[in-house]
């Protein structure tokens, strides 16, 4: 059997995966035990920070598929649209689930409704999973391509403002720490940790694109022969 | 020469993955009929629909009396003058009355006639203030029929006329008394464009096309249509329908309302307010709550629409369908002063004010999304529910806004 290279990218990603969380459980450093209600609680951003990296590459490639299709009608575009909102998906439920587990120990609460983080990041996993369930319900056909790739421009939108949100309005949600200011730094053996899991995510996320991209094409294919079967 | 009053230029229209009209043209001037006929799927109700500005154009542009109303690059503009419309669907209201439904397509057209002659032509007289539902399918159609003929039949003007299959479910005397009527009200200038496969409706057509192909023909019915029409005012058109719509359906008390007081009632059941006068947001929160389910269940009229696809022949017509903002307003306001009164035990203006604002935007909200996706071919089964919680942090922010108040 020919493995592919996308295959390749997968298991890569899943063992640095594996790797990050030995490495989040047994190696890293502990926290200032006095600046966290939750100390041991803090491990899950080694899970968490990379996994949102992710969803946001993910929501990049669902806009920039979007995008193709809307504009161009390219087929390649719809396909990077399906790829990007169910890796999309999966990486913004891992980053919203593992949030929740940590805003439980940490606020005594997993979720707040006024936090523009919070709400913004988890309206771009709801848009992801609104494509995913949304394009299942409906015949392929470019009526249903052209609204949700609308959706998909659209709810790009909210990528940005959920990068800046923890910058203008911090409520509950801790500042960047990547890309951030001189506060936000860490020390050298959390972020090799840190790096180590979004170079697995982003591997992951790659990898989990090419292999969607080619399933569409034979899912593509599979309605081509079936609509020549019935004579269209 | 006269100007077309339905132009299509060069159309090309995708339905599913395939393209169904490619570089399509059609011209249809002042007094023509031009008879769609072609087989089975070779693109009638493409054309019908495209005429109407319900499919999106890949590219091409469609014309009304001259002036563009859709085109490729995706723009879609209100028709200047009302047109006449009968799809396949009926897009009736099944609660309203006959006259009622009929008296919404003369409001549009900003004109009204005295009906009875029309209905009595069509032997549907006596179900004149029936209620659509339990009219049978023949009944409806003809009601769907003479909706689609009223715009020409009120007006002096040349008008357009597009009839999907308007024959469909008719009987040999009601069809008679159709071609009549084409006959008639082309003859005083009108312009019709009809889809169908009876041969009894080619006789009013001057020419039939079978998309590949126009072969004019002569007409010899020479009576004409004798418009007797009043005018009448076209202000908040679509408020008004949409009021009607509430009114004679009760629709938003049955959703709306009823969902609002089952979270009054569910809140009431988990916590006493007097237990918590120290917690300002959480009564407010309650408070506010009604007005905000209210209009997280959506517009009430939206879903009366999507009955026989109302909602497409609304569309075609204008860009805005009718919609029940008032309603949604006045229903804030009530209920926002009916859980001041439980919750916090005092009535303030200001805060039953923002009730009914938040009642108006949310449904305003959930009504766009839903629009969203209207084009898709099975609209109610989409997940777009999903995106409502967008709306929860700026009521949210409302509430704490509120309890500071």
């Amino acid at each position: 059997m020919r493995v592919k290279s996308g295959d390749m990218l997968l298991i890569a990603g899943f063992s640095g995966l594996m790797l990050t969380l030995y490495l989040a459980f047994n190696w890293a450093p502990s926290v200032n035990i006095n600046a966290f209600q939750s100390p041991e609680a803090q491990r899950i951003f080694y899970w968490h920070v990379p996994a949102a990296w992710a969803a946001f590459i993910a929501f990049a490639v669902l806009f920039i598929g979007s995008a193709l299709w809307f504009f161009k009608r390219s087929p390649l575009g719809w396909k990077l649209h399906v790829a990007g909102s169910e890796a999309g998906l999966a990486c913004g439920l891992m980053a919203v689930w593992s949030g929740c587990v940590w805003g439980a120990a940490e606020w005594g609460t997993p979720w707040d409704w006024q936090d523009y983080r919070l709400n913004t990041f988890g309206l771009l996993t709801l848009l992801a999973l609104f494509l995913v369930l949304g394009r299942q319900s409906q015949p392929d056909g470019v009526e249903s391509r052209d609204t949700f790739s609308t959706f998909g421009l659209y709810g790009f939108v909210l990528v940005p403002i959920t990068y800046i949100a923890t910058r203008i309005w911090v409520i509950r949600h801790p500042g960047p720490v990547i890309a951030g200011d001189d506060d936000s730094s860490i020390s050298g053996d959390m972020a090799i940790v840190l790096m180590i899991g979004a170079l697995s995510f982003t591997l992951l996320i790659i990898g989990h694109i090419m292999t969607s991209v080619e399933i569409t094409k034979f899912e593509q294919r599979i309605d081509r022969l079936q609509k020549e079967l019935d004579g269209e | 020469m006269a100007d077309p009053i339905l132009e299509l230029d060069k159309v090309t229209v995708r339905r599913g993955m395939g393209v169904v009209l490619q570089d399509f043209s059609l011209q249809i001037k002042s007094g023509e009929c031009v008879i769609l006929h072609g087989k089975n799927g070779a693109g009638k109700s493409t054309i019908i629909e495209t005429a109407a500005r319900l499919l999106p154009m890949e590219s091409g542009a469609v014309a009304h009396h001259g002036s563009l109303v859709c085109d490729g690059q995706g723009r879609r503009l209100n028709p200047e003058k009302s047109f006449g419309l009968t799809l396949q669907s009926n897009c009736l209201v099944a609660s309203q009355t006959v006259e009622q439904h009929l008296t919404n397509v003369m409001d549009l057209c900003a004109k009204s006639i005295d009906l009875k002659p029309i209905l009595s032509a069509f032997k549907i007289a006596n179900r004149r203030n029936d209620k659509i539902a339990h009219l049978s399918g023949g009944q409806q159609r003809k009601v769907a029929v003479i909706a689609g003929l009223i715009p020409a039949m009120v007006e002096q003007q040349p008008r357009l006329v597009v009839l999907d299959e308007p024959d469909s479910g008719l009987d040999d005397a009601a069809i008679t008394v159709l071609v009549q009527t084409i006959h008639e009200l082309r003859n005083i200038g009108h312009c019709f464009m009809i889809a169908t496969h009876d041969s009894r409706l080619f006789e009013c057509g001057t020419s039939l096309n079978d998309l590949h192909s126009e072969k004019t023909q002569e007409v010899s019915n020479d009576a004409r249509w004798v418009v007797e029409s009043e005018s009448k005012s076209l202000k908040l058109l679509k408020t008004k329908i949409g009021w009607k719509y509430n009114s004679s359906t009760l629709v938003s008390v049955q959703r709306n309302w009823l969902a609002a007081l089952l979270v009054m009632g569910g809140l009431l059941s988990i916590v006493d307010p007097l237990t918590l006068s120290d917690e300002t947001v959480i009564l407010m929160g309650f408070t506010l709550a009604p007005a905000f389910t209210l209009g997280l269940v959506g517009d009430a009229v939206f879903k009366i629409l999507n009955e026989q696809r109302s909602i497409d022949w609304w569309r075609a017509q204008y860009n805005q369908v009718p919609n029940s903002y008032v309603e949604s307003f006045i229903s804030g306001l009530i209920l926002t002063t009916i859980s001041s009164q439980i919750f916090i035990q005092s009535v303030d203006y200001r805060i039953i004010i923002i009730g009914g604002l938040i009642s108006l935007f949310t449904t305003a909200c959930v009504r766009f999304l839903q629009l969203s996706t209207i084009r898709l071919t099975r609209s109610n089964a989409v997940f777009i529910r999903l995106l409502t919680p967008i709306l929860i942090l700026p009521w949210g922010i409302i509430v704490d806004y509120c309890a500071k108040l």
